[in-house]
């Protein structure tokens, strides 16, 4: 990740556009990042400062290039590579030798008289052959263990030029975000990866259903409800790689430019930046997937949605794996219980307890079912594989019974 | 072993209604409190206040753990006996020995006047008149969980050692890539901002050390997100130049105690000389230097020819588009740099060692370029930003004992760092704000004996340093000043 010094951001009427290296633009950068990545590969053994000053040199001639993307490419290209770091302070201690034994000497004189008779060079030629090693020697190791003076050890990098531009452009992104105060999300597909995946950068959600399978999600952190706070910045950047691997959204961010102005960042899965993390898969488990392929995208007037609404209650979220929407407009949720350790059957039946209003279908596997149960009529069980007859029964029960379907969904 | 859950879901529910009824429960959420089991209409602020706000993500009231002190007693009046106040509460502490020197008459007034309002306030005293011993005086008397957060790791390393000496306490570490949280915490203002969502519950005393850290934009949130009820904010020079120094009133609490600088000076302070020794470029940095100035000045000139107020700012923007523009940058860069490690400084720094020979030495370096290069050439030991805790430790050691006779240090050693008996200081690099020169002098000025301290100011002749020193000067500190060539 980059730092917000490397953020180069334009401000335009109301929009913050964080910089971008474009295939029709920046087409040459393409030769620039073949370049970093050979000054790297080639360079193991260099020092860092060595490292970044060949990285400004292949520059040199650009006229399209701000220092700070120079810094930034050297940010992304050194987090992508391990330095020596001296971990058992070598550097360290042979500076507490060397000062020790040339304490005495000081002021060390470039010419020496009768009141100051020690000379630099021959007092350091003196102290190289006490340890056994030329001056040079010494004054090479002396300051090893400084950042700008480590040298490369390895370099694991990118896997090639295109990467590095792409992972470039997703930084910058995620710069700009450090001083947004807060994000909404507008989304139509994946809402289970995108939910998940603020929850686990610490984010508070505040959801509203648009229309269907359509929820505006406000995304913050504990203390925006009491003030303006680039608090979260830190959260929203960590989220965004999670959110360019999905499709179906929008995304506004509320950021201030450096005249306290406030402006708008504003993205959507179609403008084509690229995550390092995979897309989410499709489905949780062979069984939905098998159940999907079987019951086909619609079925007697029946449209089936993967993880097609949100039941939500306040911070407690609940994606039923898919939607059965009627083209009457009648819509049904189902949850396809799998795994059964005592743990997940436990969870699983507090969440369905919270969401019971939205009398939900469960389909459980039978193994799971007590043998003398009396199943509630919202229970579907299967073997191995979930069958079509009874749950097109259940479906149209529902869509004719008119005080089922009324408070299928709020 | 789903059945029909009808019977079940019902007295769920059941439940649920009678415990909202009859519990609130205070707790500490990510740095805010809140207070559940009301509902939106059931406002806790009391008249005219309105730190309390609905958060409707989670339905419960919400503010700020700043504001911990002046709720508690509030609801506490309200909803006792319905309230269940889950806040962890900070522990007391007991001290295994208390040794503090005995407090000279200005130290006792700032604690007294502290005390007197309810222990939060500002004490603004001068660098080496004893701020820290206010600071440990006040923790001997409250004895409860404290934070002290200061400015860089070196004084956070500092605060560890004196609270080491004076309680025999091994204190806690946030920052430095340590998280080790304790009822004694030393910290600083980063890893405060950073940390405090987390630990904000855990203490009863924050003490900022160089308060005026403290109110910047984000800064502020380590003294926002904290319950603590008491707070101790130090500074020799509490004014910023942005005027966010007045928010320290709420922040930490009113200024209790100042003392002037005047006043401090001559009486608890030695007397010092200030000398600047202007230095020349050499033959091959002055080309260089010149070439840079003409090369900017050209290009300035030109573009002022096209678009008539263009600026160095114009420039900056246009750096990324124009590989000439960017060259003028480039330019620029080289002539600090220059002025920064001219040839001569390290010909001038010899003939101060000569003629301070025997007497401690400090050296302020304007980059870690510079002071490494300082140390290389004199042997001599440096204290940078990333320098290691114990070899910090080590040289600051071997320079009071004496092992060492000069040490060389970047920036960091600006604030407060404890440099005893230094008695001479040069500064060969720097920024010229007043809060700078105030907190170095500190360094040379701290208390020891009649001998006369002197800092020296070592600037290039006829480039920007000078106009630096000039500015430097102009703080009342530099009142009484002595100019004279080595």
């Amino acid at each position: 990740m980059l730092t917000s010094e490397h953020s180069i951001v334009e401000y335009k009427a109301g929009r913050a556009v964080p910089d971008r290296l474009r295939q029709k633009t920046h087409r040459h950068y393409i030769d620039y990042a073949e370049k970093m990545l050979s000054v790297y590969r080639t360079g193991l053994g260099l020092q860092r400062r060595r490292l970044h000053q060949q990285i400004g040199s292949i520059f040199e001639d650009e006229p399209d290039c701000p220092v700070r993307r120079i810094q930034a490419f050297c940010k992304l290209l050194d987090d992508g590579s391990t330095f020596q770091a001296d971990p058992s302070g070598e550097a360290g201690k042979l500076r507490l030798e060397v000062f020790s034994q040339a304490a005495r000497f000081h002021p060390l004189v470039q010419q020496p008289d009768r009141l100051f008779e020690h000379e630099e060079k021959g007092v350091k030629t003196q102290l190289a052959d006490k340890l056994g090693v030329s001056w040079n020697q010494i004054e090479d190791a002396l300051y090893a263990d400084v950042m700008a003076y480590q040298r490369l050890e390895s370099f694991a990098g990118c896997p090639d030029p295109a990467s590095l531009l792409s992972r470039y452009n997703v930084a910058q992104l995620q710069a700009c975000l450090y001083k947004a105060r807060g994000m909404t999300v507008i989304a139509t597909d994946d809402l289970k990866a995108i939910v998940r995946y603020a929850k686990l950068a610490r984010l508070l959600h505040d959801i509203i259903r648009l229309g269907p399978s359509k929820y505006r999600i406000d995304f913050s952190g504990p203390a925006t409800v009491l003030r303006e706070t680039r608090r979260y910045g830190v959260n929203f950047a960590r989220f965004i790689p999670a959110l360019l691997a999905c499709k179906g959204w929008k995304m506004t961010a509320s950021v201030k430019t450096p005249w306290n102005q406030p402006a708008k960042l504003i993205l959507c899965d179609t403008d084509g930046f690229t995550s390092h993390l995979p897309a989410p898969d499709e489905f949780d488990s062979a069984l939905e997937e098998s159940f999907a392929r079987k019951f086909g995208p619609e079925r007697n007037g029946w449209q089936l949605i993967r993880e097609g609404e949100i039941l939500y209650d306040r911070q407690k979220t609940f994606i039923p794996d898919f939607t059965f929407r009627h083209q009457d407009g009648t819509q049904v949720l189902l949850e396809i219980v799998g795994f059964w350790t005592p743990e997940y059957l436990a969870q699983k039946r507090k969440t369905l307890q919270q969401f019971a209003h939205h009398k939900i279908l469960i389909a459980l596997p039978e193994k799971a079912i007590r043998k003398d149960a009396a199943l509630a009529e919202n229970i579907l069980h299967y073997k191995t594989a979930l069958k079509l007859k009874p749950l097109m029964k259940i479906l149209e029960k529902i869509r004719t019974e008119k005080v089922h379907s009324a408070s299928i969904l709020r | 072993m789903y059945g029909r859950d009808g019977g079940l879901l019902l007295s769920f529910r059941a439940m649920v209604g009678m415990e909202s009824q009859k519990r609130i429960v205070l707790s500490f959420d990510r740095g805010t409190l809140l207070l559940s089991g009301l509902e939106c209409r059931e406002s806790p602020n009391v008249s005219g206040s309105s730190v309390w706000m609905w958060d409707a993500r989670i339905g419960a009231w919400r503010c700020d753990a700043i504001h911990y002190g002046s709720i508690r007693s509030i609801v506490n009046g309200r909803f006792t006996p319905h309230l269940q106040d889950n806040l962890p509460q900070p522990v007391s502490v007991s001290w295994a020995k208390i040794e503090l020197p005995r407090a000279r008459s200005e130290q006792a007034e700032a604690l007294a006047a502290w005390t007197r309002e309810g222990r939060r306030g500002q004490v603004i005293m001068p660098t080496g008149t004893g701020k820290t011993e206010v600071a440990l005086a006040a923790m001997a008397e409250a004895r409860v969980a404290t934070l002290v957060v200061a400015p860089i790791r070196d004084l956070m390393y500092q605060w560890h050692r004196r609270i080491l000496a004076a309680f025999d306490y091994d204190a806690g570490i946030v920052g430095d890539g340590l998280a080790n949280i304790k009822p004694i915490t030393v910290t600083t203002y980063d890893s405060a901002y950073i940390h405090m969502d987390k630990m904000g519950a855990g203490f009863a005393l924050l003490i900022f050390d160089e308060e005026h850290h403290l109110p910047g934009r984000c800064r502020r949130e380590a003294a926002i997100l904290s319950t603590a009820t008491m707070r101790l904010g130090l500074t020799a020079t509490p004014e910023r130049s942005d005027g966010l120094h007045k928010d320290l009133d709420w922040l930490i609490g009113p200024v209790v105690y100042r003392m002037p600088f005047r006043k401090a000076k001559g009486s608890t302070l030695a007397d010092f000389d200030v000398v600047r020794v202007p230095v020349a470029l050499n033959d091959r940095e002055q080309t260089t230097y010149d070439e840079c100035s003409r090369a900017i000045r050209h290009f300035i000139t030109s573009r002022r020819k096209e678009t008539p107020p263009y600026t160095w700012r114009d420039l900056c923007k246009e750096s990324g588009k124009d590989p000439q523009a960017r060259h003028a940058q480039k330019a620029y860069y080289i002539k600090q740099s220059i002025e920064d490690r001219a040839e001569e400084k390290l010909r001038v720094l010899e003939d101060i060692f000569r003629l301070h020979n025997g007497r401690k030495t400090i050296v302020f370096a304007g980059s870690n370029a510079m002071a490494i290069e300082v140390s290389k050439r004199f042997l001599a030991p440096t204290i940078l930003s990333h320098t290691r805790k114990r070899e910090r430790l080590g040289v600051l050691q071997g320079f009071a004992d004496g092992r060492f006779p000069v040490i060389v240090a970047n920036r960091v050693l600006d604030e407060g760092v404890d440099v005893p008996e230094a008695k001479v200081a040069v500064v060969i690099g720097g920024q010229g704000s007043t809060r700078q020169a105030k907190q170095r002098l500190g360094r040379v000025l701290r208390r020891s004996g009649n001998i006369r301290a002197t800092l020296y100011e070592v600037v290039c002749e006829n480039t920007k340093e000078v106009m630096r020193s000039r500015k430097r000067r102009r703080s009342d500190a530099y009142e009484r000043t002595l100019h004279r060539r080595v």
